[in-house]
């Protein structure tokens, strides 16, 4: 839990720092007042910068604090499913194009579905994954006119 | 007049009533899942609005936006669980009323005051709309980065005890604002040579993320805790309220409609600000303070007229200046912009008709949803007993559909998964995200107009000090992030009152 508690802020002040050192490196601009485009994201990763750091010192003093949130996200079941259905979106967003909407979602849909709700209510799942995937994709590409791979 | 006219001429279109039915119903079904609340109902719903014209889409939008409100308190009275900030009243009162047996008379009350709250905002709107408009005229680019500026120190000041917090999320949606070319001189920013980059992050993605994908994430880390409720009260009761009850309700509902309308029009303040503020201030002119907590009817009916009337009196910043006043009229902002409509006091002499036809529609949704909510309370209640692990898998593929729509690219789903933990994170931690979002949408233009200004005073600071508004909007700012400071000075100065009292 400390980790996370101290890990945040400081990788706030990366960001931040990441963010002010390549404002200095934005190329001038030909166009009008040369150094415009800088101003803003320096005066602004600045600002995070200083937040970042009083964040980063508040946790430090009330560290011993315990965060039930914190321990919620811990329980390891809520993790895997995350993790899975960020897995399953990147598969998702790899196989859009080439399986085409209708099959990628149907697989989607449908794996994130057994996996969440379960085998037990397989009929439930199947018939969700399959009517809604239609669903979208007729009302998407046929009455809203997106064209969908 | 004309304009009025004419924009009730476009609202009762059947097209545009069979849109206003289907967005109330739609935002209801959303606003109603437990954890889910109206900013995510606008998100996951928008690309539905796709291809429509845009007088339509916005009255779509807009029945989504208030139909949400009305679902987001059916789960606060029935199940204790607010949809977000706004449904959070209706729980204080709602839910012990559910408890007695009263669920259905708390529905009603609460789908009459609502109805009762939005009507009278929207003759506030009338009122109050084209005048802040003609006065929007006069702001130049100083002002308007100004008033974003108090915008922003506003929303964040108000999450009080978050303010560290609330500032760097501010800064980061400020930040993600600059990625991109520059439209003043075509220097590329941030872009990490990507050309993917070059056009910006889409702010819809980044909404999208957060409050689809985001907020279903978080949804599953309690969602295998959720052990079997002991049997929720099933009897609904009356699906009417008593004469009693209407007597009592009757003059807080009256009262705090305008209370929440003033509150939804201030810049930072919206539907949670307003319920709360109309439920304290019920509970302090009634008669029988010790009933609030415990299923006093006026303690619903109160803050369900003020978070109504408050979701129709940010729709005036919202359309007059184009500034948003929370979170979900930020994700109305942005979908706005993707249709190509420009919020600001020109939007009003443009396009009156779209103007009028929205305040129209709203009359018209608002009894739609009312007669919705009363007659389909059966079906919807079961949408409640839908279970949640059917629900979330299908709200997380329409943001990956909403998301291929906005950019026919597969490589925005990784954005929208990336955000979508980001999202997360913030929630765990307890970020205030509407900053983050208010700041990604006007980062943009407060940049523009803060050069532009910088620009035409030949790059001297003086000119945000040049006019009566400028001045203003600056104490106010400052006023504005001064306030949880004095809020907790008075906060002391009480507390040792009370112990000289005491000692």
């Amino acid at each position: 839990m400390r980790i996370i508690k101290i890990g945040l802020p400081i990788l706030m002040i990366a960001v931040s720092l990441v963010f002010l050192i390549s404002s200095f490196q934005i190329p001038k601009a030909t166009l009008g007042s040369a150094n415009g485009p800088l101003y803003f994201p320096i005066g602004i990763s600045a600002l995070m910068l200083i937040l970042s750091v009083i964040y980063l010192v508040n946790e430090l003093r009330n560290i011993h604090e315990k965060e039930e949130k914190l321990t919620d996200v811990f329980s390891k079941r809520a993790i895997q499913l995350i993790v899975v259905t960020i897995i399953l979106g990147i598969i998702y967003a790899l196989t859009f194009e080439t399986l085409g909407f209708l099959i990628s979602t149907i697989l989607f849909l449908g794996v994130l579905l057994f996996y969440l709700n379960g085998w037990r209510k397989w009929l439930v799942n199947v018939i969700v994954t399959v009517s809604f995937s239609f669903i979208t994709w007729y009302g998407f590409s046929q009455l809203l006119g997106v064209s969908l791979p | 007049m004309e304009g009025f006219v004419e924009g009730l001429m476009t609202a009762i279109q059947p097209i545009n009533i069979i849109w206003i039915v289907i967005g109330g119903f739609l935002g209801t079904v959303v606003g109603m899942l437990p954890g889910l609340g109206p900013a995510t109902a606008v998100a996951v719903l928008i690309p539905v609005t796709f291809g429509m014209d845009p007088t339509s889409a916005i009255i779509l939008m807009a029945a989504i936006y208030y139909g949400a409100m009305y679902g987001g308190s059916r789960s606060s009275i029935l199940l204790n669980t607010p949809g977000d900030g706004s449904a959070i009243a209706a729980t204080f009162d709602g839910y012990p009323m559910a408890k007695k047996g009263q669920a259905g008379q708390a529905m009603a009350i609460s789908a009459v005051a609502s109805f009762i709250g939005g009507i009278l905002a929207t003759f506030g709107f009338v009122a109050l709309a084209k005048p802040l408009a003609s006065f929007a005229l006069q702001f130049g680019p100083s002002e308007y980065f100004l008033l974003m500026l108090l915008t922003l120190s506003a929303i964040v000041s108000l999450s009080t005890g978050k303010m560290i917090k609330g500032f760097i999320a501010m800064c980061l949606g400020l930040l993600l604002s600059t990625i991109g070319i520059d439209p003043q001189t075509g220097v590329h920013r941030f872009t990490l040579g990507m050309p993917h980059l070059a056009e910006g992050i889409d702010f819809l993605i980044v909404i999208i993320g957060i409050y689809a994908v985001g907020e279903v994430f978080y949804n599953f880390l309690t969602i295998y805790k959720e052990k079997k409720k002991q049997k929720e009260n099933q009897d609904m009761g009356k699906t009417w309220f008593t004469k009693e009850q209407w007597k009592r309700s009757k003059w807080p509902i009256l009262r705090s409609a305008p209370l929440g309308f003033i509150v939804g029009v201030l810049p930072g303040a919206g539907g949670t600000i307003a319920s709360m503020i109309s439920y304290s201030t019920e509970k302090q002119l009634s008669k029988k303070p010790e009933e609030f907590g415990k299923g006093a009817v006026e303690g619903l009916a109160a803050p369900e007229s003020a978070n109504n009337s408050a979701s129709v009196g940010a729709m005036i910043p919202l359309l007059t200046m184009g500034i948003p006043g929370s979170g979900t009229t930020a994700v109305m902002l942005g979908a706005l912009i993707m249709l190509g409509v420009r919020p600001g006091p020109m939007l009003f002499e443009n396009d009156p008709v779209m103007v009028w036809g929205l305040i129209n529609s709203m009359f018209i949704g608002n009894i739609a949803l009312v007669i919705i909510n009363v007659l389909l309370v059966g079906l919807l209640v079961k949408v409640l007993h839908t279970p949640a692990k059917v629900l979330y898998p299908l709200i997380i593929m329409l943001a990956f559909i909403g998301t291929y729509t906005l950019s026919y690219s597969t490589v925005d789903f990784y954005l929208l998964l990336l955000f979508g933990l980001i999202g997360l994170v913030m929630k765990v931690l307890d970020f205030p995200i509407a900053p983050l979002v208010l700041a990604l949408i006007v980062g943009t233009d407060m940049e523009q107009n803060f050069r532009m200004a910088l620009t035409s005073s030949n790059g001297s600071l003086s000119i945000f000090f040049s006019s009566g508004i400028s001045v203003i909007l600056m104490i106010l700012t400052v006023l504005s992030l001064c306030y949880p400071l004095i809020l907790k000075l008075i906060k002391n100065r009480k507390r040792k009152e009370d112990q000289t009292i005491s000692g």
